[in-house]
């Protein structure tokens, strides 16, 4: 034992309910179980790891066992691994309004219905409600002599509506999650948004690819901010040389109106109380007014590169530690969208999000919008449908001009190492000068 | 972890006390156990193992269906109460039984008895496709190896009791080389391959897509990859065919079953008993006997995938097509090797722009088809080899309207967990820049 310089334990009970409801039927609704550990051991070089299942009866006997095993692990590491020193804090778990626990799940399946059948007007063929809620029961310790217990809980809905008209197919969709608790309530016209966005798209034209100046709307723009910006400043691409933002920290990178920040202490989707290694989690300002500042790190991460704050290494139940994103925003600047329609002139509005990817080392995202509107004198003209923005990061954050008065966060997933962690992401309006717009549409 | 004769005493006992509650009964067990290494640039960053199990269990009662699951076997009564509870709110639907047992010959799929979970097994494997990488003028960024193997328990009220084990064994690798980056990786249940081949692809993507040279927006003809290809299909075609959607009216292809809707030469079907297939099974997450389902033939929509519980619904027969992609683990429709054919071709023989992968395929239009991706390690090809690397470009169309009319398929297909691809050659795509 004495080659375990380092150890921790993190211990995840919970349960998962769901209700899917699809096309006014009930098609499942119900409880499950998880109970999942994981032991790191740092050795004489780098982690051994061992993960498990149904931790909660293991004895101290078969823990010291299960040291020695992911001792044994640690030997055949060969990278130098070391821990910086972080402060170890844990904040209170924002209190819910309505502890979702407390509504049985007929009546939640009750309100879920009424949310689908708002959404049931004329040419929609389709919907499907679905509600989640994940109660997680976390133990961490380690050898440090620290020890947190908390519990979150993470809820929500999501409502999906279909147009169809002579062969056309289109979808609108909403969705809300929250950590503040039950959030099903009152919200019955969200049924009726995304249906009448699917007619809507029904009778919009395809978006014409190409070069133009386009505007983000606070969703898109905070998915931007995420995989442009936020996956390449994570501290261990950075450490593995596969990021272009490797070597840049004080390089005026984007445009000088333009900060974004990472912050896991924000009561938002993506919020820790305490990191998924102890650390204390912090506001990181990734870009400070267009230089960049701060990379994301974990203990490890923070030790081998330096230039960021450790407290962003989050894990899935049962699933070692990675360095990710929690909840990620573009600072408000000062534009109203009216005065970025002006400067606009001539180019597209971009609206909601079908979700992104990026590759941190080449530097090129891809995301794709929900809908769109055509810019035309300075006005917002007709609606289009499948239009997507794809750009080289470098390029793209100096492209930025203006940056509006209006952020909102939305609440999504975020993919990496294969495991999902909720996240928010959020930006107000932002104009970008020069983007690469793709659509299937034909001169 | 349970001992293996603790873990059948405990299905015994949870269809014995489920019988006297609903109707039928269905579990499903597993355990399994794995090791695995990551690379951080040239180095083993950390090493990994782990333990898993899980229980799921079905419960159907005058047509309603509950499910419910735990890591933990010896908590099977708080899942079945979870279950019954659960069918509890479960709309009422025909419902014409579990199946029953039928004798299965042949060997395990997707099983090698002899993979032995080693460290020193996975330490080699990174070694090989650090060997491979070197071949080429590029920087390895990070690396994983892994070897696992699970045992499976599926039964019912019905006397079905089947079980089976499987391995599987993945490897990947990154590169960069200036600012272009590689990716490579190959999964199969034995280590019939060679990792040191898999390193050396990896990097010779990145080392070769250094210098890309800008082309203009147009008009291209486009090969796309056994991997560019399945992320299309998997998120626009695959999602089409599935039984669920189609009855929901959530897929484009609803209405179009006999309707030639692509090339006249194209198929494309599901078959669970192809034995390079990474995900090959006899029986479904169901106990449906697994059989070759062929959803395109010569370009006519010929069937969907169905599950039980869709099936008796819409007054259909299950294909074989339940997979454990549920809620909990339920049972959902999904496929088991997914393939394609076609008229085969030197792909790469005319000009062309080759797509090795594409980022962003998940933002595609599940239901018109329409999609834009930027394209990954593409190259101009021309007399059967790679010309140049093209910068950056965006490949923007639909789905649907790409497969009617192709240039040809490859000759190359690949295995790609629960597909066997070819690449494919398409006319006169849009290519954005």
């Amino acid at each position: 034992m004495q080659d375990i310089r380092y150890y921790d334990i993190r211990h995840v009970q919970g349960q998962v309910t769901h209700i899917d409801i699809d096309n006014t039927v009930v098609e499942s609704a119900g409880t499950s179980f998880f109970d999942h550990a994981v032991i790191r051991v740092l050795g004489p070089r780098g982690f051994g790891i061992i993960t498990l299942d149904n931790y909660r009866d293991t004895s101290k006997k078969q823990l010291g066992e299960l040291l020695d095993a992911a001792l044994a692990l640690a030997i055949i590491t060969e990278e130098n691994a070391n821990l910086a020193d972080t402060p170890g804090k844990i904040l209170p778990v924002p209190p819910m309004k309505e502890d979702p626990r407390e509504t049985g799940i007929e009546e939640k399946t009750a309100i879920l219905l009424d949310i689908e059948k708002s959404a049931r007007i004329n040419e929609i063929v389709n919907t499907r409600a679905n509600y989640i809620e994940k109660i997680d029961t976390v133990h961490f310790e380690n050898s440090n002599g620290q020890e947190y217990n908390y519990e979150t809980c993470r809820s929500g809905f999501s409502i999906l509506a279909v147009a169809s008209r002579s062969g056309i197919v289109q979808m609108g969709y909403e969705r809300e999650h929250s950590i503040h608790g039950l959030n099903i309530r009152h919200r019955q016209e969200l049924g009726r948004v995304a249906a009448e966005r699917a007619v809507q798209l029904l009778g919009a034209e395809s978006a014409k690819g190409g070069r133009m100046p386009a505007i983000l709307d606070p969703e898109l723009a905070g998915v931007f901010a995420h995989e442009a910006v936020g996956h390449a400043s994570e501290g261990d691409l950075v450490q593995e040389g596969n990021s272009v933002l490797n070597g840049r920290i004080g390089e005026k990178i984007g445009n000088s109106i333009l900060t974004i920040v990472d912050d896991p202490s924000l009561p938002e989707f993506g919020f820790e109380p305490v990191d998924a290694e102890g650390s204390e989690v912090i506001r990181t300002e990734i870009i400070r007014k267009g230089v960049l500042n701060s990379y994301l790190h974990s203990r490890e991460t923070l030790a081998a590169v330096g230039n960021g704050c450790a407290g962003h290494a989050r894990a899935v139940a049962g699933e070692p530690p990675l360095v990710r994103m929690s909840n990620t925003y573009i600072e408000n600047g000062e534009s109203s969208l009216e005065e970025m329609l002006g400067e606009c002139r001539s180019g597209i509005l971009l609206k909601g999000s079908r979700g992104g990817q990026v590759d941190p080392g080449r530097g090129v995202f891809q995301f794709n919008a929900e809908y769109g509107y055509l810019i035309e004198s300075g006005e917002l003209t007709r609606m289009v449908r499948d239009v997507s923005l794809s750009g080289e990061i470098l390029q793209t954050l100096h492209s930025i001009s203006l940056c509006g008065n209006d952020r909102i966060m939305s609440q999504g997933y975020c993919g990496k190492g294969g495991q999902s962690v909720p996240v928010s992401d959020g930006a107000p309006h932002v104009l970008l000068n020069d983007a690469v717009v793709g659509g299937s549409g034909n001169d | 972890m349970m001992r293996w004769w603790a873990a059948v005493e405990t299905i015994e006992k949870i269809i014995r006390d489920g019988q006297k509650r609903v109707d039928e009964v269905e579990v499903c067990y597993f355990e399994g156990r794995s090791i695995s290494a990551d690379l951080k640039r040239e180095k083993i960053g950390y090493a990994t193992g782990s333990q898993s199990s899980g229980l799921s269990i079905r419960v159907i009662d005058h047509g309603m269906i509950g499910a419910s699951s735990t890591n933990n076997p010896e908590k099977w009564s708080e899942c079945l109460n979870a279950a019954i509870k659960s069918a509890n709110f479960a709309t009422p639907q025909p419902w014409g039984g579990l199946p029953a047992p039928v004798v299965m010959e042949g060997k395990p799929l997707c099983y090698d008895s002899t993979l032995e979970l080693a460290a020193s097994t996975v330490s080699s494997l990174l070694k090989a496709l650090i060997e491979g990488a070197s071949h080429h003028p590029s920087s390895v960024t990070s690396g994983s190896a892994g070897l696992s193997e699970s045992k499976s328990i599926l039964a019912n009220s019905n006397d079905l009791w089947y079980s089976r084990p499987t391995t599987m064994t993945s490897v990947s690798l990154e590169t960069i080389s200036g600012q272009s980056t590689g990716y490579e990786f190959n999964n199969s249940c034995s280590l019939d391959y060679d990792a040191s081949a898999v390193g050396e692809k990896a990097s010779f993507l990145a080392s070769h897509s250094v210098n890309g040279r800008d082309i203009s927006t147009g008009r291209y003809d486009v090969v796309l990859s056994p991997v560019a290809f399945a992320q299309l299909l998997g998120n626009v075609l695959i999602p089409a065919l599935n039984g669920r959607n189609v009855q929901a009216g959530r897929s484009r292809l609803g209405n179009m079953l006999g309707e030639g809707m692509f090339d006249p030469s194209l198929c494309f079907y599901d078959d669970p008993v192809n034995e390079r297939g990474l995900a090959g099974a006899r029986w479904d997450a169901e106990g449906t006997p697994a059989q070759r389902v062929d959803f395109v033939k010569n370009g006519v929509v010929g069937a969907f995938a169905y599950d039980l519980k869709t099936a008796y619904r819409y007054g259909k027969k299950s294909t074989g097509n339940a997979t454990r992609s549920g809620p909990g683990g339920a049972p959902g429709i999904g496929h088991h090797n997914f393939m394609a054919d076609g008229k085969r071709i030197s792909v790469c023989e005319e000009r062309a722009i080759y797509v090795h992968d594409v980022v962003g395929a998940h933002t595609a239009n599940p239901m018109s088809g329409d999609f834009s991706v930027e394209l990954s390690n593409p190259f101009m090809v021309d007399g059967g080899s790679f010309e140049y690397p093209v910068r950056k470009a965006m490949l923007s169309g639909n789905v649907f309207d790409m497969l009617k009319e192709i240039g040809g398929l490859g000759k190359d297909d690949r295995c790609l967990g629960t597909s066997i691809l070819p690449s494919i050659r398409l006319n006169k795509q849009q290519i954005i820049v």
